[in-house]
C-alpha cells in the first residue's frame, strides 16, 4: 500500500500539525483507526542518507535546527524586560522534519515515575507557582508505555532500577552494551550505596522491526540516525501510518492558522507550502502537536472575533507555564581511556534523587547519568573552565580528552504563570507571522536542585576514581530543547487548556497533544510520554471521531 | 598508560568496526549506504587553504598568533599546525558571514589597544612569546578574547571541511576518530565489566537525600 494523496478540496477526518514524537504517533494511531489524515510538516522529509557527521553544521550552525534567520525568536528573563532577537542558538530549540526532535534527541526513555502525577497532592501547594496533579495516573498511562516500548522500539532490563513504578511487560530488547562512562558511574554509584542501573534508550540494540542494531558511530545527540537504529518516528510511526493508504504526510508545509466556524467548531488548517503559496487544508477535526512552544503560537496566532485571546485560550494558561527541565553538565578526567565518543550517550543512570525531599528546604527530584562529552567541538568548547580556558591548561584537557566523561544532571522545573511562550508584537517571520517571544526565568528551587545534583555527581565521580572532576557553573536558563506545560492538561476549563483526552475546552473537534500537554515537568526526559500520551489520545480521538462526538 | 596494550585495543576496534560493518552490508544494503555517506561527507578535507577570504594577511597573522597561544603547539601540533586561522577566515565569509562584521571589529580594537600597550611594535605576532602571553592574559576577560578562544577550539576540532583541523591534526590531538561503526570494548573501564548484578532487596524511595 502506498501513501495516500489527497485532491486539493476535499475534507479529511483530520489534520495533525507537526509529525514528532507526537504527531507521528497520533497520525499513525487515527489512520490505522480506518480514518484519514493529513499530516502538515513545517521542515523538509529526510532520508537516511541525508543525515551526517558534521558536528560544525549540527552544533554551531543550525544544521537540523529551526533557523533564526527564516524562524527568528525573541527571549527575555522576564515581562517587565524587551524580549531579545535570539542570534546563535534557539531559546526553543527542535529539529523541524519529519520526525520532528526524535530525529534530533538523545534517545534517554525513562518513564515517568508515579510521583510524577500527582506530586501536588503529595506535598502541598508551592506558592508562586501553578503547581498542580495531572487529571490522569501512572496507572493510566502504563499500558501506553509499554506501547511505546514495543512499538515504537525501546532496550533496557527490566526490574533492575528498584525505584521503577510498576510494569506489564519487559523491555523488547536488552540494554545496549555499557560505557566506560556507565562502567564508572556504576562504580561510583555502588561504592556510595546507590542504586545505578542500565539506562533505557530508544536505541535498538539489536536488530527490531525491521530496522538494525546501533553501530555505535556515537553520533546520537543533535544528529539524525543514518543507521536508522534510533527510533524516530520518521523510521517507525509516519512509515506505518502512510502504509495504511490512509495517511499524507505533506513536508515543508507551515501551519499558518487554524479557522473556526460560526459554531466554533475548526474547519481546518491555513500553510504555507515550500513556495510560499498558502493552502487551506479541510479537516472535521485539528491535531496540533507542532511542540510545546509552536503549537501554542499556532493557537494564539489563530485568535478570531469569536476567540479574541487565541484559540482554547478562555483560561488564558495557553502558552504559560512553560518548563525547560535543568540540565547541567559536571565533567571528570580519569587513568586510562573511555573514548566516549563511541556508541550511544548514555549507558548507566541514577534515580536515587528521584522523588523531592522536604528535608533538603527546596522542591526538586532529577537524575543523573554518566554520558559522553558528547563530541570533540562541543566538549572542548565547554568543558575548558577555570585553568582550561585556554594556553597550556587547554592542550592538555584536550589531550586528555580520551580519559574524560560527562556526568548529566537532569532535574525538574516549577510551572510559573510568567514563563511563557507568546507572540512578539513586532517582530515577524520570513511569512510575515509573528515571532516566537519566549519569556522564561528558572524558579529558584529548580537551581538549587540543580546544584544539589552537581554536588552528588562530584561525589560519585571521586568514589569512582576520578583524578579531576569539575562542574560547569550553573546559570540561568535561555533556551532548551524541552518546551512543556504551554497548553496544559486538567479538567478545571479555568486553569487548564485541554482535558484528559487532549480535547481542548473550548473547541470541541480540536486536540492538543505534545510537551504542552504536560502539567509538571518530569525529571528531564520528556520524549517517552509525550509518545505514551500520543498513543493514549490516537486513540481515544479516534473512539470520538467513530462515535460523532467531535 | 600501556602503550602496546591500548594499540592492540584499537586494533580490535578497528577490526571489529570492519566485521560489523560487513555483516551491515550484507543485511540492509541501504543503510550501509547511508552510513558510508555519512561517514565520508564528515572526512572531506576539500577546504582551500590557499588564500584568505575575509581577513587581510596583515590581520591573518594576528589571529594565527592568539590562536597558537590559546592551543600551543609543541610536542603534539596546535592551532597553528592545524591551520585553525583559515576556519576562523572562512567561516566569516560562509556560514558566519552576518558576524564578520562585529569579527573584525572587536580584532580591530585588540589590534589598537595591543599597539598602545606596545608602542614601536607593528603587530601582536611581532611581539615576543612572554609578551604575547602577558598581553593575553591581560585581556583574556574581553568578548574578544572569549570569542577566539571558541573560534581557535572549533578551529581545531570542526570536520577539515571548513577549514581548520589540517590534517586532521585537532582530532589526532583529541584522539578522537571518525569511523562509522564501533564494537564494544569501547574503552578501558568496560573491557573488564563484569555485568550488571541485580539489586538484592528494593529501596526505599526517597530514602537517599
Amino acid at each position: 500500500v502506498s501513501a495516500r494523496r489527497f485532491a486539493p478540496g476535499e475534507t479529511v477526518d483530520f489534520v495533525v500539525v507537526g509529525s514528532g514524537a507526537a504527531g507521528g504517533v497520533i497520525a499513525r494511531q487515527l489512520a490505522r483507526a480506518g480514518l484519514g489524515v493529513v499530516v502538515l510538516e513545517q521542515g523538509p522529509r529526510y532520508t537516511a542518507a541525508d543525515f551526517r557527521h558534521d558536528e560544525f553544521d549540527y552544533w554551531f550552525n543550525l544544521g537540523l535546527s529551526n533557523k533564526l534567520d527564516t524562524n527568528p525568536q525573541t527571549f527575555r528573563p522576564s515581562a517587565s524586560e524587551t524580549a531579545q532577537r535570539v542570534r546563535d542558538f534557539p531559546a526553543a530549540w527542535y529539529a523541524p522534519s519529519v520526525g520532528g526532535s526524535s530525529n534530533h534527541f538523545t534517545g534517554n526513555f525513562w518513564r515517568f515515575h508515579e510521583v510524577d502525577f500527582d506530586e501536588r497532592s503529595r506535598l502541598g501547594p508551592i506558592a508562586g507557582t501553578t503547581f498542580a496533579d495531572w487529571p490522569l495516573t501512572y496507572a493510566e498511562l502504563e499500558p501506553y508505555y509499554t506501547q511505546v516500548e514495543w512499538e515504537v522500539g525501546v532496550s533496557g532490563l527490566a526490574g533492575a532500577s528498584p525505584f521503577d513504578p510498576p510494569r506489564s511487560k519487559p523491555y523488547p530488547m536488552p540494554p545496549l552494551p555499557v560505557k566506560s562512562s556507565g562502567v564508572l558511574l556504576e562504580r561510583g554509584a555502588r561504592k556510595l550505596g546507590l542504586h545505578p542501573f542500565p539506562a533505557p534508550m530508544a536505541i535498538n540494540s539489536v536488530p527490531f522491526n525491521d530496522r538494525p542494531a546501533c553501530a555505535h558511530c556515537g553520533f546520537c545527540i543533535g544528529y539524525g540516525c543514518e543507521m536508522q537504529a534510533k527510533a524516530s518516528t520518521l523510521y517507525t510511526m509516519i512509515p506505518e501510518a502512510e502504509a495504511t493508504g490512509r495517511c499524507e504526510v505533506r513536508p515543508r508545509s507551515y501551519g499558518s492558522r487554524i479557522e473556526t466556524n460560526a459554531a466554533g467548531r475548526a474547519t481546518g488548517v491555513a500553510y504555507f507550502d515550500a513556495d510560499k503559496r498558502e493552502h487551506f487544508q479541510k479537516a472535521r477535526g485539528v491535531v496540533v502537536s507542532a511542540n510545546g512552544a509552536e503549537s501554542p503560537r499556532l493557537l494564539l496566532m489563530s485568535a478570531n472575533a469569536k476567540f479574541p485571546d487565541g484559540l482554547a485560550n478562555s483560561s488564558g494558561m495557553l502558552g504559560c507555564n512553560l518548563m525547560f527541565n535543568t540540565y547541567t553538565d559536571v565533567h571528570a578526567l580519569f587513568e586510562h581511556e573511555l573514548n566516549e565518543f563511541k556508541s550511544v550517550q548514555v549507558t548507566r543512570i541514577v534515580h536515587d534523587w528521584y522523588d523531592t525531599d522536604p528535608k533538603r528546604g527546596f522542591y526538586g527530584g532529577g537524575g543523573l547519568d554518566g554520558r559522553s562529552g558528547p563530541m570533540p567541538a562541543v566538549w572542548g568548547a565547554f568543558a575548558s573552565q577555570g585553568e582550561r580556558r585556554w594556553g597550556a591548561g587547554l592542550k592538555s584537557l584536550l589531550e586528555a580528552m580520551p580519559r574524560a566523561m560527562v556526568v548529566a544532571t537532569h532535574g525538574t522545573s516549577l510551572p510559573l504563570m510568567t514563563n511563557r511562550i507568546d507572540l512578539d508584537p513586532d517582530l515577524k517571520d520570513a511569512w510575515g507571522l509573528p515571532a516566537m517571544r519566549v519569556t522564561y526565568r528558572d524558579h529558584p528551587d529548580d537551581l538549587a536542585f540543580a546544584s544539589f545534583l552537581q554536588d552528588r555527581a562530584i561525589e560519585i565521580l571521586h568514589a569512582a576514581g576520578a583524578l579531576d572532576a569539575w562542574k560547569v557553573p550553573i546559570t540561568p536558563a535561555a533556551g532548551s530543547p524541552h518546551l512543556l506545560g504551554t497548553a496544559r492538561m486538567g479538567n478545571d476549563p479555568r486553569s487548564s487548556v485541554v482535558d484528559r483526552y487532549h480535547r481542548t475546552h473550548d473547541v470541541r473537534n480540536l486536540f492538543v497533544c505534545d510537551g504542552s500537554s504536560f502539567v509538571t515537568s518530569g525529571r528531564g526526559q520528556p520524549t517517552m510520554t509525550i509518545m505514551a500520551l500520543a498513543f493514549r489520545a490516537g486513540e481515544h480521538i479516534a473512539r470520538f471521531a467513530r462515535r460523532g462526538e467531535i | 598508560m600501556d602503550s602496546s596494550g591500548a594499540s592492540r585495543r584499537r586494533f580490535l576496534e578497528a577490526s571489529g568496526g570492519t566485521l560489523g560493518f560487513a555483516w551491515l552490508a550484507a543485511n540492509w544494503p541501504q543503510v550501509a549506504a547511508a552510513a558510508q555517506h555519512a561517514h565520508a561527507a564528515s572526512l572531506a578535507d576539500d577546504a582551500d587553504r590557499t588564500r584568505f577570504l575575509v581577513l587581510s594577511a596583515e590581520q591573518a597573522r594576528d589571529v594565527e598568533a592568539i590562536a597558537a597561544q590559546i592551543v600551543p603547539g609543541g610536542r603534539t601540533p596546535g592551532a597553528r599546525e592545524a591551520a585553525a586561522v583559515y576556519f576562523i577566515d572562512h567561516v566569516h565569509a560562509g556560514p558566519w558571514a552576518a558576524g564578520a562584521k562585529d569579527f573584525l571589529a572587536g580584532l580591530a580594537d585588540f589590534q589598537a589597544k595591543c599597539a598602545r600597550h606596545h608602542p614601536g611594535v607593528a603587530q601582536f605576532a611581532d611581539l615576543d612569546a612572554d609578551d604575547q602571553l602577558a598581553y593575553l592574559r591581560h585581556v583574556e576577560r574581553t568578548p574578544f578574547f572569549e570569542q577566539m578562544r571558541f573560534l581557535t577550539v572549533l578551529g581545531l576540532l570542526a570536520s577539515p571541511h571548513y577549514g581548520g583541523n589540517a590534517n586532521k591534526a585537532g582530532w589526532k590531538l583529541v584522539g578522537f576518530v571518525d569511523q562509522h561503526a564501533w564494537q564494544p570494548p569501547f574503552g578501558y573501564y568496560d573491557a573488564g565489566y563484569e555485568g550488571f548484578k541485580p539489586y538484592a532487596t528494593p529501596a526505599v524511595k526517597g530514602s537517599q537525600s
